[in-house]
């Protein structure tokens, strides 16, 4: 296939020999790689890379990515990281406003392709001693915007959606030895209107690239289902998808086990190359131990497979949970209590090294939520890296985990809802897109006991493509809620989008207001308390309204952490933090990703003493 | 106690204490304790705060600027003299000759109290009276008097600019920041501060605000290195203070931290009222109504300066 720069702008084209969203399971190839987490299957393609950047496409050197194509042409990159850290375009921090605004008038899909700096990202390299001779996968788990991948010379696919991981299939192309992987990067797509997300506007391999191998025969999708039932008696089912190598004939096993280490189930089933799908049925396992953000009891899920003489081939490990969550007259119950949100909206933020943060960073954030009783996290307003899930399941902090999708661009104007040419809207054009920012969200985190909602995005309007996404989220998954804010503006999507009355920033009036006068669904503030520069008075009086009303569930305080970058300052030679507009990025937001409980270098801020305080009166 | 009738300042001198206040700066000019001056300019009733980010998207300095004026220039209109709270007249030039000599020099206490009229219209009246006794303890009475027709103010209270940099400060009261708005979280206890602290929010604004105090103790480098303190107690309801290296405008010019000039006096504010910070959005909601400060109501609290060295 010829890749086209058409596709940038072609609402058809988002997914080319993209490998189907799996879940985010990881294997290993015998006991001895589990035992020692060595992941040997795996081989990083972080650090180093050639790089070349071009202001546009026009710019760009075309063939980069062909063998005959000179080294000798290109400059380093590090890989995870946003180029504009490191020196290539502008860093830009804007809110609701388009990047674009004031220097190109666009409608969607257009991009303006005189400004739409392209990264050419090359990286040679030899398959390491286990993945030889095997299928090979590989896996960027975040690429702003858009992306053209190549190896050795041959195109492999396209990807947009820049916060989920994109896989592709390179075992028809790649080889033992001198290998070059080529990526090329556009920071501006189609995909740029629904990435409009409040924060810094950066393009490149943000997050991990990874190869795999694949043995003989593979789990490729595993969705464990269990079920908290009735008087706490665990139910569990397990649905698995294979993909092998031809003539694969041999068994899967299943084991379940407690957390220390006590065998709670196990089965067996033949496999060979034939059978794709696997369903170990619904049974009944006795009385469970629940998840819960008091108690994050996480058991342990491993899945065997060996060949026809009992040798292991693969395996994979996976901790799950039992909980339940359900609306029952109107109350949120997780675990057949009433649900309280002691939460805080995260975005990824370092200041060093802006979304691209460290297992370190999301530990310390870890610490600080459980330190300051904040017992919720909400995802906003994209999927963040993988790990930061399963830390969430062994700390016991819940999700609310966001779809990538916000475009309050395309209708709020200085304020005020102005909906004329909102996107997605119900336009068919968008649907499969949006659709399958949804699917990707799912497929990829479904077997996390954190997550308690779904939420189709931020901001993004209301209209026939949200409510398929809902859909999507009500037909796949019934063991949790989703979640979505922006049927406000229109309340004919009340009753079909959402599972809950979400509102942001409401006074405590108002949602007293709500509470009289409507009061059907349970409510949620998905943003509240604004925590911009020294702020957050007032939370006594939303904390009050737990004891007033049942059905409130409490919120997501704006937001975790201050968005704002080091530099060197010219004139002190120290190393400052600036923010919006402090790069002749225009126009500008300023100062508004100040929001964060904490600064941006990770110290907490004076008002955190309010949030443990109040917080911690209804969670503990 | 030795009481000086000068011409252009009144001096008060005792054990271990040496004050000035002046008819001319509208204030007191020196107040001299532990060795070490603390008054590096006249302390003047401050009504200004850093304009915080839920400040400015409100809008509130666009209806409450006229007090960023009040807080920057303030006319004295006057000046009156108590001792042993009588009050005394004839004790500016030339009629203070005959107070020499006179046991009007060796008072049980000696107060003068300022009048400042405010640059607001309508202009608003503050009186400070400093009630000064043989042990030196100065008692701040600070009054100010509700006008119908000004803006709510941002702040009220006293503002202290001291001519170095405090090596710390000791106080009772409530831990870390607080606000009225914002102090349930804060635990009550003593705690001691190093240095002069600014809680660096990305854009420098108001901060640094402690309420519900019993006191503070600021410690400075005197002579010899020998530490020095002076202390601002309660005298009967609990007071809010900051303790920073800037005032509120000098803040406010400031667009980032490293804007701010290099750290060398201390400014001390003991508040009278204290707005609070307000969190429900930073695009439109005000303060909720309890925590506001009215303009049209009477602001009337008390502290005392002590120069003792414990």
């Amino acid at each position: 296939m010829k890749p086209s720069l058409s596709w940038l702008t072609d609402p058809e084209v988002f997914r080319v020999n993209q490998l189907p969203a799996r879940s985010d399971h990881v294997h290993y190839a015998d006991e001895q790689d589990l035992k020692s987490e060595s992941e040997k299957l795996y081989q990083s393609l972080d650090g180093t890379w050639a790089f070349l950047w071009a202001r546009n496409p026009k710019e760009r050197e075309k063939d980069f990515f062909l063998m005959e194509y000179p080294d000798d042409r290109f400059r380093t990159i590090q890989v995870p990281g946003h180029v504009e850290l490191q020196g290539y375009g502008r860093i830009q921090y804007i809110n609701t406003m388009y990047p674009w605004e004031g220097h190109a008038a666009l409608r969607p899909p257009q991009v303006d392709m005189s400004d739409d700096p392209v990264s050419s990202y090359v990286k040679w390299f030899d398959l390491e001693a286990p993945l030889i001779g095997k299928r090979v996968h590989i896996r960027f788990e975040g690429v702003e915007q858009a992306m053209y991948l190549y190896l050795n010379g041959t195109f492999i696919g396209y990807a947009e959606d820049s916060f989920t991981p994109s896989e592709f299939d390179l075992t028809d192309c790649i080889r033992p030895t001198g290998n070059k992987l080529a990526v090329e990067v556009y920071k501006r797509s189609k995909a740029a209107y629904f990435e409009d997300q409040d924060f810094f506007r950066f393009s490149g391999i943000f997050r991990s690239v990874r190869l795999y191998a694949l043995p003989q025969a593979h789990v490729e999708d595993l969705w464990a289902r269990p079920v908290l039932a009735r008087g706490g008696q665990g139910r569990f089912s397990l649905e698995l998808q294979f993909s092998y190598e031809p003539g694969f004939l041999g068994s899967v096993e299943v084991s379940l086990q407690d957390a220390e280490g006590l065998p709670v189930l196990n089965d067996r089933a033949e496999i060979d190359d034939s059978v794709s799908r696997l369903e170990f049925a619904s049974r009944d396992i006795g009385a469970v131990h629940p998840w819960s953000d008091k108690t994050p009891y996480l058991y342990l899920l491993t899945v065997r497979i060996r060949d026809a003489a009992g040798r292991v081939v693969e395996i994979v490990p996976y901790r799950i949970g039992f909980r339940d969550i359900r609306i029952q007259n109107g109350v949120i119950k997780f675990n057949g209590k009433r649900l309280i949100i002691a939460g805080v909206n995260r975005h990824e933020w370092n200041a060093e090294n802006g979304r691209a943060i460290t297992v370190d960073d999301m530990r310390w954030d870890i610490e600080t939520l459980r330190r300051n009783h904040i017992n919720f996290v909400r995802t906003c307003h994209y999927p963040d890296q993988i790990a930061w899930y399963g830390l969430c399941d062994e700390a016991g902090i819940c999700l609310m985990a966001e779809t990538n999708l916000e475009s309050h661009g395309s209708w709020q104007k200085m304020g005020t809802v102005e909906p004329s040419w909102n996107v997605p809207g119900s336009d068919p054009r968008w649907l499969r897109i949006v659709l399958d920012r949804a699917r990707t969200n799912f497929e990829t985190f479904k077997n996390h006991p954190s997550i308690l909602f779904w939420s189709l995005g931020n901001e993004s309007y209301a209209g026939e493509c949200i409510k398929a996404m809902y859909d999507f989220f009500k037909d796949r998954d019934d063991s949790r809620l989703v979640h979505y804010e922006g049927v406000f503006h229109r309340p004919e999507y009340r009753p079909s989008i959402s599972d809950v009355e979400s509102q942001m920033y409401a006074p405590p009036s108002r949602v007293g207001q709500y509470m009289e006068s409507d009061g059907t669904k349970p409510f949620i503030l998905c943003e509240y308390m604004h925590c911009m520069g020294n702020s957050l008075g007032g939370m006594q009086s939303y904390d009050r309204l737990f004891d007033r009303y049942r059905s409130y569930h409490g919120g997501f305080i704006w937001d975790f952490i201050d968005q704002a970058l080091f530099v060197t300052d010219d004139v002190t030679g120290e190393r400052v933090l600036r923010y919006g507009g402090d790069f002749d990025d225009r126009p500008s937001d300023y100062e508004f990703s100040g929001d964060g409980l904490v600064f941006a270098n990770r110290v907490e801020k004076p008002c955190m003493q309010e949030v443990r305080y109040y917080y911690g009166r209804r969670i503990r | 106690m030795d009481v000086v009738y000068g011409d252009v300042t009144l001096g008060v001198h005792g054990k271990d204490f040496d004050y000035i206040f002046s008819y001319q700066t509208g204030g007191p000019e020196s107040f001299v304790a532990g060795g070490l001056e603390w008054l590096y300019r006249t302390p003047k009733p401050t009504f200004w705060r850093a304009t915080t980010c839920n400040d400015r998207g409100s809008h509130f300095p666009h209806k409450a600027s006229m007090w960023m004026g009040a807080d920057m220039f303030i006319e004295t209109t006057g000046v009156e003299v108590l001792v042993d709270d009588a009050p005394l007249t004839g004790f500016l030039a030339p009629d203070n000759s005959r107070l020499i000599g006179s046991g009007y020099e060796h008072p049980a206490s000696v107060e003068v109290r300022y009048t400042y009229a405010t640059t607001t219209v309508p202009s608003a009246t503050v009186t400070v009276g400093y009630r000064v006794v043989r042990t030196g303890d100065v008692l701040v009475l600070v009054r100010y008097e509700g006008v119908p027709g000004l803006p709510e103010l941002p702040a009220f209270g006293m503002r202290f600019v001291m001519p170095s940099l405090a090596t710390g400060y000791d106080y009772r009261g409530l831990e870390g920041e607080t606000y009225p708005d914002r102090m349930a979280g804060a635990r009550r206890g003593t705690f001691s501060v190093s240095g002069v602290p600014l809680t660096p929010y990305l854009v420098p604004q108001e901060c640094g605000m402690h309420m519900d105090t019993d006191f503070v103790i600021v410690s400075r480098t005197g002579t010899g290195d020998r530490t020095a303190r002076l202390t601002f107690r309660r005298h009967d309801r609990r007071f809010a203070f900051s303790l920073l290296p800037y005032t509120a405008l000098e803040l406010e010019n400031a667009t980032h931290q490293e804007e701010l000039p290099p750290a060398r006096r201390t400014v001390l504010c003991v508040m009278g009222a204290v707005r609070g910070v307000g969190g429900i959005d930073s695009w439109g909601s005000d303060v909720e109504p309890a925590y506001r400060i009215p303009s049209d109501q009477d602001i009337v609290y008390s502290f005392v300066i002590s120069p003792s060295q414990r």
